[in-house]
């Protein structure tokens, strides 16, 4: 008995700490942003044994979400320019991974869609859309490498034979605590694009998820917090701001209520106006020039994540000591070559190139010609000058590569990498095999011989804003040699470039004569009064 | 030696069960995001700069994890970790820390627990490792 009145009063005290947290707890006073609770959903209380089941489930609330989410980029990986070229993941080639091409498995973790394992994809699916990717919020939603962008339910071993074993995710779970999209969910792929943590933006990492006032004034999380979403305001799943469709220059007015939008939502613009600078004026009559990113994004890659800016392929294939693939990290433990993808370079915070950007942006595609004399070859290029009224001088981060080609056909090559199979580049390190299946996935012809060309590739730096104190000085472009030197037609006062001597001399001149004029003057005054008294 | 329980002592036995699975299904389900934040600028910032280097979430296993926040004892058992969640702690450091600045009144429980929730998802074998510091 006396047992059982300790027990009671064991249980007694802790009904009574738990009742106690509830009700010091401010949060739980608070009210409650969204209006649905979707554990209470009954089509979420059930378990789920894959993704499009809970697709399916999703669709029979939001019954026209995967029709909006079908004219996305995100779902087409296609998309044609104004100038006619057809872009988008699907179609061009770039100096990191090379192609999604024959690779699909692997690259298309990232499309939001499930099973897009090879051209049989169906585009018209609405339950292979991927609700969750994006709307995820317990951070435990993961889409394996090599399984097409399919989710694992129950523990499996992946590659077969690996004995790597794929832990299971909980999808009744997540699928009920579904919220908005957030810069995990956005970051899941973004932070990771072209095959790594930061290595293809320079300007988005993981250090994103996170991060402090330096690194990002607008995320911080301590402070201004903004989602992705914040800037990339998203309508009927359409979602602003994709780099194929970039904006350089905004001259629509900042976002006011009740009036319709003329800028762009994702430009600093659409916040802060054409006149943002209201201490210094002065800073207000570069903007017809200048990108703000230019000034307020000192560097990229700040947030202690490096950045690739250099992949050399050619030196891919190397074995080691020990018989086994090659890998080489440097004193900070970062990856600079391993047998698979050959020599990188990397780097953290980085001074970005400048450069004149009007929005138009020229791919080198498939089906492009490639000269080995004219190097490097443009994978990408931004369109621009000083002249033609719609650019403005943009922060950029250029990538620099060595790549396959194919010099009898002259076009660059799309190589089969990822995959265990016998023609994976990855895995039997032969270009002329994993060459060949690439470019037979496009109805491209091969000669069989494989050559290296040097490229570059070209990326808007615009994420990583830092805060108004660290933004560039005068003197970071007004002197000899200062970020802005190279930049062809325009006048910028105190470059090596704008140098006059001549000017100088008479600007000197000029001020020796009106300080002799000032001091005669004054002696001249000396003189009379003197006289007078 | 054989001890007949209470109708009294297998109803208490129930609930105190019930009681425990409940607060275990509390625990792993605190505000990770707050969470990690408070690790990264509190508990990280200061290792680095006083401990000899951050420790990542993903170099212990949960169960590790688990053992140390329950053991409850920082520095070598020198003082209590649930000190540096509290809000005296936080109240002591906000002058010069945003996180403790913006989290000052968050209930010392759920903080913890919103660390904890972190911790454990970010262990080498939670949910979602985690490397970040």
């Amino acid at each position: 008995m006396r047992t059982g009145i300790f027990m009671a009063a064991v249980l007694a005290s802790m009904l009574l700490v738990s009742a106690a947290h509830a009700a010091s707890d401010p949060d739980s006073a608070k009210l409650s942003k969204s209006t649905s609770d979707h554990t209470k959903f009954k089509a979420l209380q059930q378990e789920f044994n894959s993704g499009p089941e809970v697709t399916k489930a999703c669709l029979s609330c939001h019954t026209e979400a995967s029709k909006q989410l079908h004219k996305t980029e995100h779902w087409k990986w296609e998309y044609r320019s104004p100038e006619g070229q057809l872009l988008g993941k699907k179609n061009v080639i770039n100096n990191f991974c090379t192609s999604i091409r024959t690779n699909e498995a692997a690259c298309n973790i990232c499309h939001i869609g499930y099973g897009w394992k090879d051209d049989t994809f169906d585009f018209t699916s609405e339950v292979n859309v991927d609700c969750l990717v994006c709307h995820d919020t317990t951070g435990n939603y993961k889409k394996p490498a090599g399984l097409a962008g399919n989710v694992v339910t129950k523990a499996m071993e992946f590659p077969p034979g690996s004995g790597n074993i794929i832990k299971p995710i909980d999808l009744k779970k997540i699928a009920q605590a579904v919220g908005k999209t957030s810069r995990d969910t956005c970051g899941a792929c973004h932070f990771y694009g072209g095959g790594g943590d930061g290595v293809k933006h320079g300007d988005m990492d993981s250090s994103l998820a996170s991060p402090d006032q330096a690194l990002d004034v607008h995320m911080d999380a301590l402070g201004l917090n903004f989602a992705c979403a914040t800037c990339h305001m998203t309508e009927g799943h359409q979602v602003p701001g994709s780099r194929y469709a970039p904006t350089a220059q905004d001259k629509g007015d900042a976002h006011v209520r009740g009036k319709e939008y003329t800028s762009n939502p994702t430009t600093c613009q659409a916040c802060h106006g054409q006149a943002p600078h209201k201490k210094i004026a002065k800073l207000n009559d570069h903007t017809d020039k200048v990108a703000c990113q230019a000034c307020h994004i000192p560097k990229f890659a700040r947030g202690g994540v490096a950045t690739k800016m250099s992949w050399d392929w050619s030196t891919g294939g190397k074995m080691g000591p020990d018989g086994k693939p090659l890998i080489k990290k440097d004193a900070k433990g970062h990856v600079i070559y391993t047998a698979a993808k050959g020599d990188f370079i990397l780097g953290e915070n980085v001074v970005p190139d400048y450069q004149w950007f009007n929005g138009k942006v020229g791919y080198t595609l498939f089906s492009d010609k490639v000269e080995k004399s004219d190097q490097p070859t443009r994978i990408n290029h931004f369109e621009g000058s000083a002249g033609d009224g719609k650019s403005l001088i943009w922060p950029v981060k250029i990538m620099r590569g060595k790549q396959a080609f194919d010099p009898v056909n002259k076009r660059l090559a799309v190589v089969h990498t990822a995959g265990n199979d016998d023609t994976g580049y990855w895995t039997n390190f032969n270009w002329e095999k994993a060459v060949a299946v690439g470019m037979a996935s496009i109805g491209a012809p091969f000669s069989g011989k494989v050559d290296f060309v040097t490229t570059e590739s070209t990326w808007p730096i615009t994420h990583m804003v830092a805060p108004a104190k660290d933004a560039l000085r005068c003197h970071d472009c007004h002197a000899s040699n200062g970020r802005l030197e190279k930049v062809p037609g325009i006048y910028i006062p105190g470059r090596a470039s704008d140098h006059a001597g001549w000017l100088d001399t008479a600007g000197w001149a000029l001020a020796a004569l009106t300080l002799l004029g000032v001091l005669g003057h004054g002696l001249g005054r000396v003189i009379v009064s003197k006289r007078n008294k | 030696m054989t001890k007949k329980l209470s109708s009294l002592n297998v109803l208490s036995l129930c609930l105190l069960a019930c009681s425990l699975v409940a607060s275990a299904a509390h625990a792993a389900d605190g505000d990770w995001k707050r969470g990690r934040v408070y690790y990264q600028k509190v508990c990280t910032e200061c290792h680095t700069a006083k401990a000899g280097g951050p420790i990542a979430p993903n170099t212990r296993t949960m169960a590790d994890w688990t053992k140390y926040l329950n053991t409850d004892k920082h520095a070598k058992g020198k003082e209590p970790l649930k000190m540096y969640v509290s809000r005296e702690y936080r109240a002591n450091i906000k002058a010069t820390n945003k996180a403790a600045e913006k989290y000052a009144d968050v209930p010392d429980e759920q903080l913890f627990n919103d660390v904890k929730t972190f911790m454990l998802k970010g262990a080498k074998d939670g949910d979602s490792p985690a490397s970040c510091l």
